[in-house]
């Protein structure tokens, strides 16, 4: 078979991927916490080739060209989305903005040094109990309450606060305002609740290593150093009252959605091109 | 292929659902003490394609594995229970509540059925046959007062007025004023938890059957000239605490994101359609 037609469906699959992506992003346009992702993909490695039989063959190969391209993954984009106001008790958003020595990161979160060293920006986020019982992670600050006063997401999986047990709160909530750092004070006076109860921020050194399990929910998957409770100095505010939105840009999307349309459409020529070519082969070629 | 279409249906069907309680709440913009609904979106389970360790070549920067979303849902509707703002009838039998609190009444007539909360404060009072007569919502639900801390029926004897003061205490007053008699207190109940209370129609509130309603409500205790931030006046109803500019905003923004879907969708459909013209 010709090595092209194995080329191009590569191609028309990896659009696809990409397609799927960009659809997902589309659909959670009005999710609160949720962060867009963007497909990469990388081309197969190189295979050299050579000129074989005829007159004079020259030695040695011609060149190389990869045989194909596959969706390798799924980059997730950590830009802070926009804040919309609520005005409900148990609304809180997250405003991460966390500095490095030296770094200024560039909008996809990434920095590059003299040396070639990549740095990310660090995010910080909500400490939840996943259903195994260990961490997971998420900016979707939507919370309710349950019947014995637990703060919960809006699945029902219990927030953790700074000790690392579920923030339990019986006071009605809207005598409570959440200071900036996570602290939980009473709304008329300002002094902290009894047992001063925090909600434990945590911030992650390279949100590449986050797993999206989807609920709105994140897991770790890097070393333990790169991850602990967030410090006074990093520059995290929470904010109450507030939903922090999608970061997803509709008008990009739309734009990569076509591009993935019509380089699947292109590849679909391609294909279309090469079975005629077999179909001069087998019919016109070899008719007896 | 599937997971296009899958995610962009499944978000096609959320706002469907977002659309329907806004359009709740546009429809429900004059009733007296409704309160708003909303909602939060919340993205499906993502699925981790495997990947075969060769995957994991130079300058990959996430774990092995390709993740796939699946569109959105509505995660869960809340009350807002904002108060609305108080208008003047003159009519005894309008009531309105000032603060975080809502008024008791039983769904059927039995004091010991179980209970359910309102904020619609336009009463009436009805006549028994025994001389004297029973304040109702206009549902016909009774209301409930307290009398020495225990929980009871108001009834307003014939040819009494009926005057509710700020802190819920009731008094009846015959015609030349000559007697009074002190019928107890409306009770009144402060909200705890707003999560957790459910609608159960003709605009109440119930708790749901597998939650003790002492974890949503507690009795308020009102004090006279409304301080403590809670009150009750008589003569005034409490209109719905529905924004129109925000629902008619949220509406336009909820009708882009469903175009965008859509348009995804049929975009969807052009590349299957593509793979199945390849032979043609």
């Amino acid at each position: 078979m010709l090595r092209g037609l194995y080329t191009a469906a590569a191609g028309m699959i990896t659009e696809q991927r990409r397609h799927d992506i960009v659809t997902n992003n589309i659909a959670n346009l009005n999710t609160p916490g949720y962060k867009a992702m963007d497909a990469v993909n990388r081309a197969f490695p190189e295979m050299l080739v050579s000129a074989m039989g005829g007159e004079n063959p020259p030695a040695g190969p011609l060149g190389s060209f990869n045989l194909g391209v596959f969706a390798e993954e799924n980059l997730l984009r950590m830009a802070q989305g926009d804040l919309h106001q609520t005005y409900r008790n148990q609304d809180l958003a997250i405003v991460s903005d966390i500095q490095v020595n030296g770094a200024v990161f560039d909008a996809s979160g990434k920095y590059v040094d003299a040396a070639g060293n990549v740095v990310y920006q660090p995010q910080a986020f909500f400490t939840v109990a996943g259903p195994d019982g260990r961490p997971r992670y998420t900016r979707d600050g939507s919370f309710r309450t349950a019947a014995d006063g637990t703060l919960t997401t809006e699945n029902g999986d219990p927030v953790l606060g700074a000790d690392g047990n579920p923030l339990v709160v019986n006071e009605p909530w809207d005598t409570i305002s959440v200071a900036a750092d996570g602290s939980l004070l009473d709304a008329a006076t300002g002094a902290p609740l009894p047992g001063n109860p925090r909600l434990m921020l945590t911030r992650v050194d390279n949100p590449n290593l986050l797993l999206r399990e989807g609920n709105g929910l994140f897991r770790y998957t890097g070393a333990p150093a790169g991850i602990r409770q967030v410090q006074p100095g990093d520059r995290v505010e929470v904010r109450q009252g507030y939903l922090e939105g999608s970061n997803v840009d509709p008008a990009q999307s739309m734009v990569d959605l076509m591009t993935a349309l019509r380089a699947y459409e292109a590849n679909q020529q391609v294909i279309q091109f090469y079975d005629k070519s077999l179909d001069k082969a087998v019919n016109e070629v070899g008719r007896v | 292929m599937n997971n296009s279409i899958a995610a962009a249906a499944a978000s096609v069907a959320a706002l469907q659902q977002k659309l329907d309680l806004l359009a709740n709440n546009i429809a429900n913009a004059d009733t007296v003490g409704y309160k708003r609904k909303t909602s939060v979106f919340e993205d499906l389970l993502t699925s981790l394609q495997p990947q075969e360790n060769a995957f994991n070549q130079p300058g990959r920067r996430t774990p092995i594995g390709f993740t796939q979303g699946w569109g959105a849902r509505l995660a869960g509707m809340q009350i807002d229970l904002s108060q609305g703002s108080l208008q003047p009838t003159g009519n005894p039998t309008d009531l309105a509540i000032e603060g975080n609190g809502l008024f008791e009444v039983r769904t059927t007539g039995d004091l010991a059925g179980p209970p359910a909360y309102t904020r619609h404060g336009d009463f009436a009072l009805v006549p028994t046959g025994n001389g004297d007569r029973i304040l109702v919502t206009n549902s016909g639900q009774p209301v409930i007062g307290q009398v020495n801390g225990v929980d009871d029926f108001i009834y307003v004897p014939d040819g009494y007025e009926m005057k509710i003061s700020e802190d819920g205490t009731i008094l009846a007053y015959n015609a030349d004023g000559s007697d009074v008699q002190d019928l107890g207190k409306l009770k009144v109940v402060q909200v705890t938890k707003p999560d957790l209370l459910q609608e159960i129609g003709d605009n109440l509130y119930g708790v749901p059957a597998n939650v003790n309603p002492a974890d949503v409500v507690q009795t308020a205790v009102l004090s006279a000239n409304g301080g403590g931030g809670l009150s009750v006046r008589q003569g005034f109803l409490e209109s719905s605490n529905v924004n129109l500019t925000d629902e008619i905003t949220d509406l336009v923004s909820v009708q882009r994101a469903y175009q965008l879907s859509a348009r995804a969708l049929s975009s969807a459909d052009q590349m299957m359609q593509m793979a199945a013209n390849l032979r043609g």
